[in-house]
């Protein structure tokens, strides 16, 4: 009786099960439930068709029917083909909201999904590494000069927007959703961090306490990973280039140092570098026998398997979402082929975190409808950002210290006898 | 359609792969293993191995065959996954487990495993045990003796012996350090609460986790929970357990006082109504109760189940609708959730805790004749070989004991 089902035991339909999951992430967001939906429910999302290019899951669901109820035309696709789940769709679809995508597809039909989506002439688009954009650019360039706003998630996506305001293609205003506060500090440093923990101890069923982590990158998915595993009792090694953030890790306790030094020491490597290749084959040399690799970065070639799979003797599955590598006589094991090892590997984000994000995303898109913006990439303001977190802290009951007059001596600006 | 033949074929590879997968993270064993084969000692003795059955005992089974015993094997159906049982039979081993199977079957298969007249019973609970006693004392004649796993089996055990009734040595395997400081504390201490979080995809950052109990499993739920960013909370009814949880810079209070701002709650004591029904009104609204390293019995689900009000929110999480209109979840149906929904303990704890199964299986062919009917201790030296053994593998080295300190620490 563990499984959703109706009270009589009947199997529920796909969409009751889909409605069952969204209602778990509405009675864990708070911000998105109470604060979001009130500013958003005056009336100027109403009649505006908005895309939401996300991971299709019971997260993205919930923010899809925020901005359903406050009046938007909502057109919802996926932002990979894999993590779309089918009883949200079915949800989705009951209560009228559009949906173009579909469970179990391969990047051909995701390709499809994403120019069935531009087809519908979105106005604005909350998207995920500017897929939904750069698409409709370059096969639908009419309905993007109708475009009116793009607010964007990831840093990949901000590179990509950039680049097109650099050739001058870029027609109206986008914002970064990414360079909030109350998305970095939360999203990609507890969020990436908890559930990559989770995804590497419950791929492997292996223990934590004593095991040496390397954390290769200190950016904040890096210092998120970094400081879990350290809390759970791992030994922890980090690897930077960038030499204050390494002065950080240092100064945070992790034993820093080149891949060289670091690399065959550890029993499990994670790369958080976001860019490609941060174990390739010229570090493969440096690996001990039985470590286990696995990428929370953006590049499913963080980790060069190809390089691994050439450079090794033999592979296989070990377990479930683990391929062991056979390179001389080391064995090495790569989670999730690769992939981003929490959403390829685990249920992605913690519900609590994507009530930060996606409320930065939603005001976001509503600022961008209601404030005369040029065209480019933009922040959300600071007071959005701030109100963001003053949301959350008063759903948990915390009230915040106010500055006095008498605090003010130190600033030493309108005060005697300085 | 495939024929059943297939099905067991491809269960037994997926069990096969998940067994290996295991013995790669248990290194102790396998030194064990190496020298209980060179010593012959386990030739022609026949164990049976009643562990809950999944890929890291049936390395144990799998270790005392190759040291030369002939292995029966026997799981209840609820503990017992398939794909590891059709492996060990393809292993050659006698397996009276099938998984699913319900409470009558169980006690079938237990008694056709007792029947196959084994000289040592490696035991979870005292089940196999206390069968024996009841219903085939010829048995026990024969018999060598026993190692028993758990906390509850050990606890029998004693009763038993002190009413005249235990007609075997066991020896208590739970009771050695180099099993309950690892297993209990970092094995189930990480595993229930990563359950915790995979089964709620939830954060604990921030939130009051109440732990109830501060024995060793409750340290260890404690630890973890800390780690992923609670505000910990103990509850505890003994005064030196509760002093050392305020050193361990937790807040301590009685339950009554934590209940209204638990939003999460860990049963670790592993006795029956530790969480009191009269607690549940008390609770916040959506508070979550769970249990680590026990059971159901810990928590109040008679009074819960009793309003008639359960709903399942999501999978493994079960809401109760409160005569207040406040709702409180339990987890895995109060189950241990390390168990019920995850996979059981980190595989190189678990190298600890067999590896000493293993070396109790020695001592008793070894020592065991010596003794009359009662509960014993692993041997000191079997706790040291096991430490020893699992430092050498993580890389740690130990100060050499010289003369000079010998002296000293034995100086007056």
């Amino acid at each position: 009786m563990n499984q959703i089902a109706a009270r009589d035991g009947k199997p529920l339909s796909d969409g009751d099960v889909g409605r069952a999951q969204i209602e778990w992430v509405r009675r864990n967001s708070p911000v998105l439930d109470g604060y979001v939906r009130n500013l958003v429910s005056d009336g100027s999302l109403k009649g505006k068709r908005i895309a939401v290019v996300v991971h299709l899951e019971a997260k993205t669901a919930f923010l899809a029917t925020i901005l359903a109820d406050a009046g938007a035309e909502v057109i919802v696709a996926g932002s990979n083909p894999r993590t779309t789940r089918g009883p949200v769709v079915q949800a989705l679809k009951e209560r009228g909201i559009t949906v173009v995508a579909a469970p179990d597809g391969d990047h051909h039909s995701w390709e499809q999904e994403l120019r069935a989506a531009a087809e519908l002439a979105p106005e604005y688009i909350i998207d995920d590494g500017a897929e939904l954009t750069m698409r409709m650019m370059h096969h639908r360039p009419d309905l993007f000069k109708l475009l009116k706003g793009v607010s964007e998630e990831t840093t990949t996506g901000t590179a990509r927007l950039k680049a097109m305001q650099a050739e001058g293609l870029l027609t109206f205003p986008t914002l970064t959703a990414n360079d909030a506060r109350c998305k970095h500090l939360f999203d990609n440093k507890f969020g990436t961090g908890q559930t990559t923990m989770q995804a590497l101890l419950k791929m492997t069923n292996r223990k934590i306490a004593g095991a040496k982590v390397a954390v290769i990158g200190y950016g904040y998915v890096g210092r998120g990973i970094a400081q879990y595993a350290k809390a759970m009792g791992a030994l922890t090694f980090v690897s930077e280039t960038d030499p204050v953030r390494a002065l950080e890790a240092h100064m945070d306790g992790h034993t820093v140092g080149s891949l060289a030094t670091v690399l065959p020491e550890a029993t499990m490597v994670v790369a958080a570098t976001g860019g490609m290749r941060a174990v390739g084959a010229r570090h493969f040399d440096f690996l001990r026998d039985d470590v286990v690799l696995a990428n929370a970065g953006h590049h499913d070639l963080e980790i060069d398997v190809e390089a691994l799979l050439a450079a090794s003797t033999s592979k296989r599955d070990s377990r479930e979402g683990v391929e062991t590598f056979l390179l001389g006589n080391r064995k090495i094991h790569v989670l999730s082929g690769g992939a981003l090892v929490n959403i390829a590997g685990g249920a992605g984000h913690p519900v609590e975190i994507m009530d930060l994000t996606f409320a930065v995303q939603t005001l976001g898109t509503h600022y961008l409808m209601t404030t005369p913006l040029e065209p480019g990439v933009h922040i959300i303001p600071k007071e959005l950002d701030d109100s963001i977190a003053a949301a959350k802290l008063q759903s948990f009951g915390v009230t915040l210290e106010e500055i006095h007059a008498d605090q003010n001596d130190d600033f030493g600006l309108d005060k005697e006898g300085i | 359609m495939m024929d059943s033949t297939q099905t067991d074929k491809m269960l037994a590879e997926e069990g096969a792969r998940n067994i290996e997968w295991a013995k790669q993270g248990m290194p102790v064993l396998k030194v064990i293993e190496e020298r209980l084969k060179n010593s012959g000692l386990l030739a022609g003795v026949h164990v049976g191995v009643g562990l809950v059955l999944e890929p890291k005992t049936a390395n144990l089974a799998l270790a005392l065959k190759n040291a030369g015993a002939s292995v029966s094997v026997y799981c209840q159906g609820s503990s017992t996954t398939q794909s590891v049982v059709e492996a060990l039979k393809g292993e050659g081993l006698k397996v009276f487990a099938e998984e699913g199977c319900d409470a009558d079957r169980d006690l079938q298969l237990a008694r056709e495993y007792l029947q196959t007249k084994l000289d040592i019973i490696i035991d979870d609970g005292a089940s196999v045990i206390r069968l024996a006693h009841k219903e085939f004392p010829e048995l026990l004649e024969s018999m060598l003796g026993a190692a028993e796993e758990t906390t509850s089996g050990v606890r029998p055990l004693r009763m038993m012996h002190e009413a005249g009734q235990l007609r075997i040595p066991v020896i208590s395997v739970n009771d050695a350090e180099t099993k309950y400081l690892f297993d209990n504390v970092y094995g189930t201490g990480q595993s229930c609460v990563m359950a915790m979080l995979d089964i709620t995809n939830l954060q604990l950052s921030g939130r009051y986790v109440v732990v109830v109990g501060y024995g060793w499993v409750g340290r260890g739920v404690a630890k973890y929970a800390a780690a992923m960013g609670a505000r910990v909370i103990v509850t505890e009814i003994d005064p030196i357990k509760a002093l050392q949880a305020v050193h361990d810079g937790y807040r301590v209070q009685s339950l009554a006082e934590a209940a209204p701002i638990a939003e999460v709650v860990f049963s670790a004591t592993g006795i029956r109504g530790a969480v009191p029904p009269a607690i549940l009104e008390l609770l916040p609204d959506g508070a979550i109760l769970c249990t680590a390293g026990g059971g159901p019995y810990e928590l109040p689900m008679a009074a819960l189940q009793a309003l008639g009000t359960e709903k399942i929110v999501r999978q493994s999480v079960a809401e109760y609708l409160m005569p207040s209109g406040k709702t409180v979840l339990v987890l895995g149906e109060g189950d241990c959730i390390n168990c019920s929904d995850a996979e059981g303990n980190p595989i190189e704890i678990m190298d600890l805790s067999l590896s000493l199964q293993a070396l109790a299986v020695e001592q008793i062919i070894t020592e065991a004749h010596k003794w009359q009917p009662g509960v014993y201790p692993i041997s000191t030296k079997s706790e040291q070989e096991v430490a020893r053994i699992r430092l050498e593998h993580e890389g740690a080295s130990l100060e050499p004991l010289t003369t000079e300190l010998t002296a000293a620490i034995r100086s007056w």
